[in-house]
């Protein structure tokens, strides 16, 4: 049933992505977002602001950034605060309408996700938090079907001339990724239970889908970045009590290091984000893939 | 099932009005900035010994969907006084079509590089002496700005400003709208690494022309009598200004460390009236530049390297006579500057200034201040 279903939807779409389409601008924050839209809108001239390799707290408001906003139909980003330090800015001068909040064409994928870690009470003393909740939400894997759906109504409204590709494309989008969770589930089932040592709070959805436990931080608090008397008390840490040190391709690995001579305890470098041309889910099944690889015993080979 | 419903029920609370209007309404944010200074710098803000810099309450928040509003109070002590500025109290447009940006009531002018950004940004203590000399730290006014950013990858805005011009007046009878200025900026990517924009400005003052000068009196002249108006040093009827910022960090991740060089120049012409144009050292044109260069080499220290250089003149009449008595002036500054940030709001910085003053005296003056920020903090221009 399903599986006619979805040949059908594909017969039609390639029919009606053949008509002449007005190719979208669209400007995200982050890569994933980008990856994400792709999937949906394949025609879409989408423009990531940062790359893998950067933090996304720290970028600057550069002219190249004010420039492709102003160009942009559509803009999706993180939100929740992620962006605060310069989001605002590239809003502001840009003088684009459809990029200001509160915009059909400005979507927060924070605005959708169920937060994580949100806080009733924030003080500054707490270290850079955020206070609408983690908005590291690249990784909240059951998330994405709502994501998906939000992006393609948006999508639609905006560009009705091509409003059923998006539809089409959301629902391969859905169904694919529906495969690909309980396939992930199976695969993860080694890493639940397994606790880590981590920095920024980074991988916080991923490690509550996977049942993963952050026991510590290797910075001392959100956005500080770890000083030697924090890494001192992170070594009276129960070397039982935790399997791994996890932190991000955009973050120093010099604290990680330094606790993994302390400890022995294995380092594994995720990434943040897609990298260049790859899909959201193949960033699952790399980042699957590198913790497995630690942390799982060698499984035999399936036929 | 039953947890399927409760997510969608979460879900359709995050994405209802109620919970945007709580992250923008509105805004409010406090600037904290104290000193310590064993010295003072030509048209300055600060003086000697202990005292409180740019203390900052800001308010802004979206009014609605069309317009976007700014209040910024600055209170500043010097001595015994504290004054109570308004320095921005702005409204602005969010939805204009084509590009176009309108912004009416007081705020920061969009002539040069480093005048429309807030001062608890700046690496340094305080603006650089061409900052100082040619507009009074930091030029704000009343009037009506218009920008257009047109749609091209290559980052090319224009702007126009209509503005009061009082801060900027040498003369008695003003007329009610002094200042125009014209600004082109442009901007891109050298590399993923590396960023530019370059900048060139305009600013004619109705007012600026110089057509008298006041008795002055040598037996009462003190040093004592700091009168730290917000006001220019020097004005003329026309200002051009270029400025440049080239900005790079590793990959273009600039939490770790980056670099940000950053260059203007000023050219004041048309003085003084052409009554004095034939006096001993009647001003033609006044330049002014500086050159700045601060290297942030981890998350918490950065350090900094400045050199700024400011022509300026003074002039008066002596009892009983018409003939104006000019000198000319010149200004230079050496700044070295190390900051501490204790995080992304907390700054603690040391800064020792070189100071070749007007009357060719050298002088050392070294400055430990704090900038702290609490409640919101808004984005950094590039
Ligand atoms: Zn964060």
């Amino acid at each position: 049933m399903r599986f006619k279903n979805s040949t059908l939807f594909v017969t039609v779409s390639a029919v009606m992505l053949s008509a002449p389409a007005l190719a979208l601008n669209i400007f995200v924050c982050e890569p994933e977002w980008k990856a994400l839209l792709a999937a949906h809108a394949p025609k879409a001239t989408i423009y990531s602001a940062t790359t893998a390799l950067q933090d996304p707290h720290y970028v600057q408001a550069r002219p190249s950034l004010i420039a492709k906003m102003r160009q942009a139909d559509m803009a999706m980003c993180s939100g929740a605060e992620l962006e605060v330090g310069w989001l605002p800015m590239l809003q502001a001068r840009s003088s684009n309408p459809a990029v200001q909040n509160n915009k059909q064409s400005m979507l927060y994928a924070s605005e959708i996700v169920s937060m994580l870690d949100t806080h009733h009470h924030v003080d500054r003393s707490m270290g850079d938090i955020h206070a609408y909740g983690n908005p590291h939400v690249q990784f909240a894997a059951n998330d994405m079907i709502r994501i998906s759906r939000v992006v393609s109504k948006r999508l639609e409204s905006i560009d009705p001339a091509n409003a059923f590709s998006y539809l089409v494309n959301g629902v391969k989008f859905r169904e694919h990724w529906r495969q690909k969770l309980v396939e992930w589930e199976q695969r993860a089932e080694p890493l639940r239970g397994i606790q880590v040592v981590s920095y920024h709070e980074t991988y916080r959805y991923l490690f509550d889908w996977l049942g993963m436990e952050q026991i510590a931080d290797l910075e001392p608090k959100p956005g500080i970045s770890p000083t030697t008397a924090h890494l001192q008390s992170l070594t009276r840490l129960d070397p039982a009590s935790f399997d791994a040190i996890i932190y991000s391709s955009h973050q120093n690995k010099r604290a990680a290091n330094w606790l993994h001579q302390q400890t022995d305890k294995p380092v594994i470098q995720l990434p943040l984000t897609v990298s260049k041309g790859q899909t959201l889910d193949e960033l699952y099944d790399q980042i699957l893939d590198d913790l497995l690889r630690v942390l799982a015993q060698p499984q035999p080979v399936k036929g | 099932m039953k947890k399927k419903l409760v997510s969608l029920a979460i879900s359709s609370i995050l994405v209802s009005p109620a919970f945007a209007n709580t992250l923008s309404n509105p805004q409010i944010g406090v600037v904290l900035d104290g000193y310590y200074q064993n010295g003072e710098r030509n048209n300055s803000e600060r003086s000697e010994g202990f005292g409180l810099g740019h203390t900052e309450i800001s308010m802004s928040a979206n009014i609605d969907d069309k317009f976007h509003g700014v209040l910024t109070t600055v209170l500043e002590t010097h001595g015994d006084e504290t004054e109570l500025l308004l320095e921005e109290a702005f409204i602005q447009t969010l939805t204009m079509p084509y590009g176009f940006n309108i912004r009416g009531g007081r705020f920061l002018s969009d002539f040069g590089y480093m005048n429309n950004q807030h001062m608890h940004s700046d690496s340094f203590v305080e603006r650089p002496v061409a900052y100082r000399t040619f507009l009074g730290s930091h030029y704000y006014d009343d009037g009506l700005r218009a920008n257009l950013v047109l749609p091209t990858d290559m980052y090319v805005k224009l702007g126009v400003e209509a503005l009061s011009g009082s801060k900027m007046s040498a003369v008695d009878d003003a007329t009610a709208v002094g200042v125009y200025t014209t600004t082109l900026k442009i901007g891109d990517d050298f590399s993923e690494s590396s960023s530019w924009q370059f900048g060139l400005s305009y600013l004619r003052n109705e007012n600026g022309k110089v057509n008298n000068f006041e008795e002055h009196d040598h037996s009462t002249d003190g040093h004592d009598e700091h009168d730290h108006s917000h006001a220019s040093a020097v004005t003329g009827s026309n200002l051009y200004g270029a400025d440049f910022v080239w900005k790079w960090a590793p990959n273009g991740n600039y939490k770790y460390s980056n670099f940000t060089l950053s260059a203007e120049y000023m050219l004041l012409d048309d003085i003084v009236d052409s009554k004095f144009k034939g006096e001993k050292n009647a001003p033609d044109t006044l330049a002014a530049y500086y050159v700045s260069g601060v290297y942030r080499f981890t998350p918490s220290w950065s350090a900094g390297l400045r050199y700024s250089d400011a022509e300026s003149y003074e002039g008066h009449v002596h009892h009983g006579s018409t003939q104006p008595h000019l000198t000319s002036l010149n200004d230079s500054e050496i700044d070295a500057m190390v900051a501490w940030d204790s995080s992304h709001f907390g700054t603690v910085r040391a800064q020792y200034t070189r100071v070749e003053n007007q009357d060719k005296a050298t002088d050392n003056v070294f400055t430990l201040q704090y900038v702290m920020t609490f409640g919101a903090h808004g984005a950094h221009a590039f």
